[in-house]
């Protein structure tokens, strides 16, 4: 669900409030609060003691919490866009060749022809369903660790075993996919993913290659071209 | 509070905490830090053990076993097994292959393969020892050398053996048991296009290359079906074609075949006519002023195939073709071929495509000179995207048997066995007594088969085809080759050439043997061997060193092992103008190939020959047909001559033969893979719904085909794909042999059959 910039306004002003009211919260002198003294919030009457417990536990507890949640659903949701994975250097060549109008690698083409209208490599790289969502949040998570602690050599390289799920979430089931008749009879292999889609259908990227520092298209792929 | 440190007892501390932040709450803090971290890093071994297993524990770099496109591929291991494959994304194919190669994992496991020798003893085959096997072989060899004479042996090799089998074997026949009769498969696949190529510009292969795909504005696919056939390169056309709106695609086939329903033209020619269709282009370019006159000027001259005649003879032989006067006989409008050749000469680079529509014809060599012709006198020739190219069938027909000149008339490097210096040359290069080579010509395929037929070639070594399915009128010669005593090293026990061997021998296949492919581009590829062969199998060239051995030619076959026999080929390559002395073992091993010529070991190959950047172009000349002694291009004058099959009332229709995507060849790898198998289904022939029609057929009656060669019995298929009066089979299914029915005309210079048509008749049986 894309609830624009709404996460990223509730999250300022519930951090706010929530620093407003620790600073009100740790300037009261709970010795001189008058026990008798009733407070009406709402609906509701409370003793003062009892609207300041109320107001303490908001102030550390339930306003922080709801900051964070706020905070991660932002997060969550901002690390789908492209621009995301682009600050990592590494990925650059990526986001440098899928916008490229004259590359025909298959990110390229899904791009360009508005097949994928936006958080492009989320949308090809995070298996079907809400496990896929966590199991994408989980490689992103290690990607993050690999490249925060330098331990990961460039050109990177995909590890593991890319799932066909993510081609056919959206092919399978279409007439021209259902039409072919090899399709048909390696489907079982496509499925489980021991037949990659690409073998047929040519690079989704860049070659290790390109992406070499050093290499001729490197610096185009980086965006620095017109540096230099 | 009491155990706070003060300021002045802990300065570093005190500097950064608060007063009252206690030591054992920093203790705490910093514990809770320690948690933290080591959390993070816990979850990230976790998260990288929990990486999905990849498909494969090693990858190495490959060639496809295939097709011609030569695809460069990685072959992923586990266990000492291939479970994978892909596309090596450094290789010229991109990472593109296809479902052929994708389901090669499956080739060294398919069931049934021949794992021990076998000899033929009271008509059947029984398991023998390689020492007896080789042994029989060597007597008898011996025997009908002594008795009969070397021309009554015979090698009938294939473009799917490594470059190193084919020349070792060429080197045992020509300079050591001393016979010419060494020919193969490539005879009946690309023989005219090396014919073509060898009479217009000297040299043998192309001038083009895949990279030029990525350039034309006009694809002119003539007689080829690059979608099912060629996969890759048709893909890479796709790709070039939806990126540049300007590309236009041109497909010239009897049949609506997949390419054409991608093309933007199509043209049905009547079959056997369209050398009409390439005159009449030649005509209009002619008179409409759309040559290139100074590249006709500075580069070519003209030939009527016997003595030199100028542009004006070429002029006036095209006016026997204008469009008006060869539409009603090629089946295509007139309006149509103006406009064909209108931009195949004006677009920015025009690339011309062919293979076995062309190569298999009567006319097949003629046929190639003019689609060579088209792109010269237009000036299509050399840039990026303008060049003729002849794709390949065979995945080493070019570098293993053109190259080697394992054809019955070559020698290698293009030289000719009927040139005494040639055969000089080549006899001082293999240190053999000058007079070893013959300078008579061998058998070609369809005369050695008939020689084998009628007794004269009496014992003959066939590695790595079948042509007990693949040769025309196949009948006949699968007659003689139960005549002959034939020795076959085949891959499984049942192919239909096996049925006729005298002796079987058990051979590995792909990756379970070390050895070159050079594909369609003239590059050359190393495979390696990755897995062991099953059972007893061993390569061809183990056999043909052995073998060799035992006739007495050890001292000939010196080099005995995969990069030895290379290492003496590329030296021996040095002395031609086809030289790849540069291309080393070591460098195959690093690159995805090298194209040649690659004279040294620090070129980096040639994309484009005849230009600059071709290491044998003169000086700083914009062109240089350096393979003949003007160099210059020759055009020649190709009259059209009516195939010999014509249809009549006794045999109405045109039989072709042709190939689908997921088979290859006849099926002998690929029809026992099963994704493959059930993708192609059983073969069948296609019919035209409005010839079923007048033929009362209906879908998946069996109908009987026949020629005046021989008849075959399959189910029909209505199919709008064939134009109406033709008739398509593939040959992959050896329950529907339909080259039982096909003629076996050839061309009578590149002696090529011609498979593409046979005039048959077509009846309902049930």
């Amino acid at each position: 669900m894309d609830l624009g910039p709404l996460p990223r306004i509730l999250t300022v002003i519930l951090c706010v409030i929530g620093i407003g009211l620790c600073f009100w919260v740790g300037r009261v002198n709970y010795k001189r609060v008058n026990p008798e003294r009733k407070i009406s919030v709402g609906i509701a009457t409370l003793s003062s003691m009892a609207f300041f417990k109320l107001l303490a536990f908001a102030a550390l507890f339930a306003i922080p919490a709801g900051a964070v949640t706020f905070a991660n659903y932002q997060t969550f949701e901002g690390v789908h866009a492209v621009e995301s994975c682009e600050r990592c250097h590494v990925m650059r060549p990526m986001a440098t060749d899928m916008r490229d109008p004259a590359s025909t690698t298959l990110a390229a083409r899904h791009f360009r022809n508005g097949w994928i209208p936006k958080d492009q490599c989320y949308q090809c790289h995070s298996d079907y369903g809400l496990a896929g969502d966590v199991e994408a949040k989980m490689e992103g998570y290690r990607h993050l660790a690999r490249y925060t602690t330098r331990t990961y050599d460039e050109p990177i390289k995909f590890k593991g075993r890319f799932h066909n799920d993510n081609c056919l979430k959206c092919h399978a089931g279409t007439p021209e996919w259902e039409g072919v008749k090899s399709h048909q009879t390696v489907r079982a292999r496509l499925e489980e993913s021991s037949l990659s889609c690409l073998n047929c259908h040519g690079r989704a990227h860049p070659t290790r290659s390109a992406r070499t520092p050093g290499s001729d298209d490197y610096d185009r792929l980086m965006g620095e071209e017109g540096d230099k | 509070m009491n155990d706070t440190p003060s300021s002045g007892e802990s300065g570093r501390v005190s500097r950064i905490m608060p007063d009252d932040f206690s030591r054992r709450e920093f203790l705490w803090a910093m514990g809770g830090l320690g948690a933290a971290t080591a959390a993070a890093f816990a979850g990230w071994g976790v998260l990288e053990a929990m990486i999905p297993e990849a498909t494969a524990d090693e990858w190495h770099k490959a060639v496809c076993r295939f097709c011609g496109t030569g695809c460069t591929i990685k072959v992923g291991l586990r266990d000492g097994k291939v479970v994978d494959i892909r596309g090596h994304e450094d290789g010229h194919n991109k990472g593109v292959i296809c479902v052929k190669g994708s389901m090669l994992r499956s080739l060294p496991q398919i069931e049934g393969r021949l794992t021990k020798p076998m000899i033929r003893s009271g008509g059947k085959l029984k398991e023998a020892s390689w020492d007896e096997a080789l042994g029989l072989v060597a007597d008898r060899f011996k025997q009908i050398r002594d008795q009969h004479g070397p021309d009554a042996l015979a090698f009938y090799g294939s473009g799917q053996l490594y470059t190193e089998e084919s020349y070792t074997a060429n080197k045992l026949f020509k300079a050591g048991i001393g016979t010419n009769n060494v020919d193969g498969n490539p005879r009946l696949c690309m023989a005219s296009a090396a014919a073509g190529y060898t009479q217009v510009y000297g040299k043998d292969e192309p001038p083009g290359a895949y990279e030029d795909l990525d350039h034309a504005e006009c694809y002119f696919i003539m007689g080829a079906n690059p979608y099912e056939c060629h996969p890759p390169l048709f893909e890479r056309v796709m790709r070039h074609k939806t990126q540049n709106r300007r590309v236009r695609i041109i497909c010239v086939d009897p049949r609506r075949t997949p390419t054409a329903e991608h093309a933007d033209i199509h043209l049905p020619v009547v079959p056997g006519t369209d050398l009409l269709l390439l005159n009449a282009m030649a005509q209009v370019i002619v008179e409409e002023g759309l040559t290139d006159d100074d590249f006709i000027h500075d580069h070519l001259r003209f030939s009527d195939g016997k003595n030199s005649v100028d542009f004006a003879a070429f002029r006036e032989f095209l006016k026997d073709y204008t469009p008006e006067k060869v539409e009603a006989e090629l089946g295509v409008s007139a309006n149509d071929i103006r406009r064909v050749a209108f931009m195949f000469a004006t677009s920015r680079a025009t690339m011309s495509m062919w293979t076995m529509g062309i190569n298999q014809r009567t006319q097949g060599t003629f046929l190639n000179n003019m689609l060579n012709t088209l792109n010269l006198i237009t000036g299509q020739f050399g840039r990026p995207g303008a060049t003729p190219f002849s794709i390949t069938g065979q995945p080493n027909a070019c570098g293993g048997v053109r190259d080697t000149g394992s054809l019955a008339h070559l020698l290698p490097n293009g030289r000719v066995v009927t040139n005494p210096e040639h055969r000089a040359e080549c006899e001082k290069l293999w240190g053999v007594k000058p007079g070893t080579i013959s300078a008579k010509p061998g058998y070609h395929a369809v005369a050695l088969f008939r020689a084998m037929a009628a007794g004269d070639v009496k014992g003959a070594l066939i590695m790595c085809t079948n042509p007990g399915v693949t040769m025309p009128d196949r009948e006949r010669y699968f007659a003689g080759m139960e005549k002959c005593f034939t020795v076959v090293q085949e891959i499984v026990p049942d192919s239909q050439t096996a049925k006729a061997a005298s002796v079987l021998l058990p051979a590995a296949v792909w990756c379970e043997k070390e050895g070159v492919f050079g594909q369609g581009e003239r590059r050359y590829q190393l495979i390696p061997k990755l897995i062991d062969p099953p059972g007893e199998a061993r390569s061809d060239l183990q056999t043909l060193v052995e073998l060799a051995e035992r006739l007495g030619y050890g001292d000939l076959i010196k080099a005995k092992t995969p990069n030895e026999v290379w290492d003496e080929w590329r030296k021996f390559s040095a002395h031609s103008k086809y030289n790849f002395e540069g291309i080393t073992y070591p460098r195959l091993r690093e690159l995805p190939g090298l194209q040649w010529p690659c004279p040294s070991e620090d070129h980096p190959g040639t994309v484009r020959r005849y230009v600059p950047g071709d290491p044998f172009v003169h000086g700083d000349k914009e062109f240089d047909f350096y393979g003949h002694k003007d160099g210059r291009a020759v055009v020649f004058l190709r009259p059209y001559v009516k195939a010999p099959e014509q249809r009549d009332n006794d045999y109405p229709m045109y039989l072709t033969t042709g190939r689908v995507l997921e088979q290859w060849h006849s099926g002998t790898m690929t029809y026992r893979i099963d994704e493959l198998k059930q993708a192609a289904g059983p073969a069948r022939f296609h019919l035209n719904p409005a010839d079923a029609l007048r033929l009362r057929i209906a879908e998946g009656d069996e109908v009987e085909v026949r020629s005046k060669f021989g008849k075959v019995r399959g189910k029909a298929v209505l199919d709008d794909a064939p134009r109406q009066g033709v008739l398509f089979a593939a040959f992959y299914d050896a329950k529907l042999l339909v080259n039982t029915a096909v003629a076996d005309w050839f061309d009578p210079t590149s002696k090529e059959p011609e498979y593409k048509l046979t005039a048959v008749s077509v009846r309902k049986v049930s």
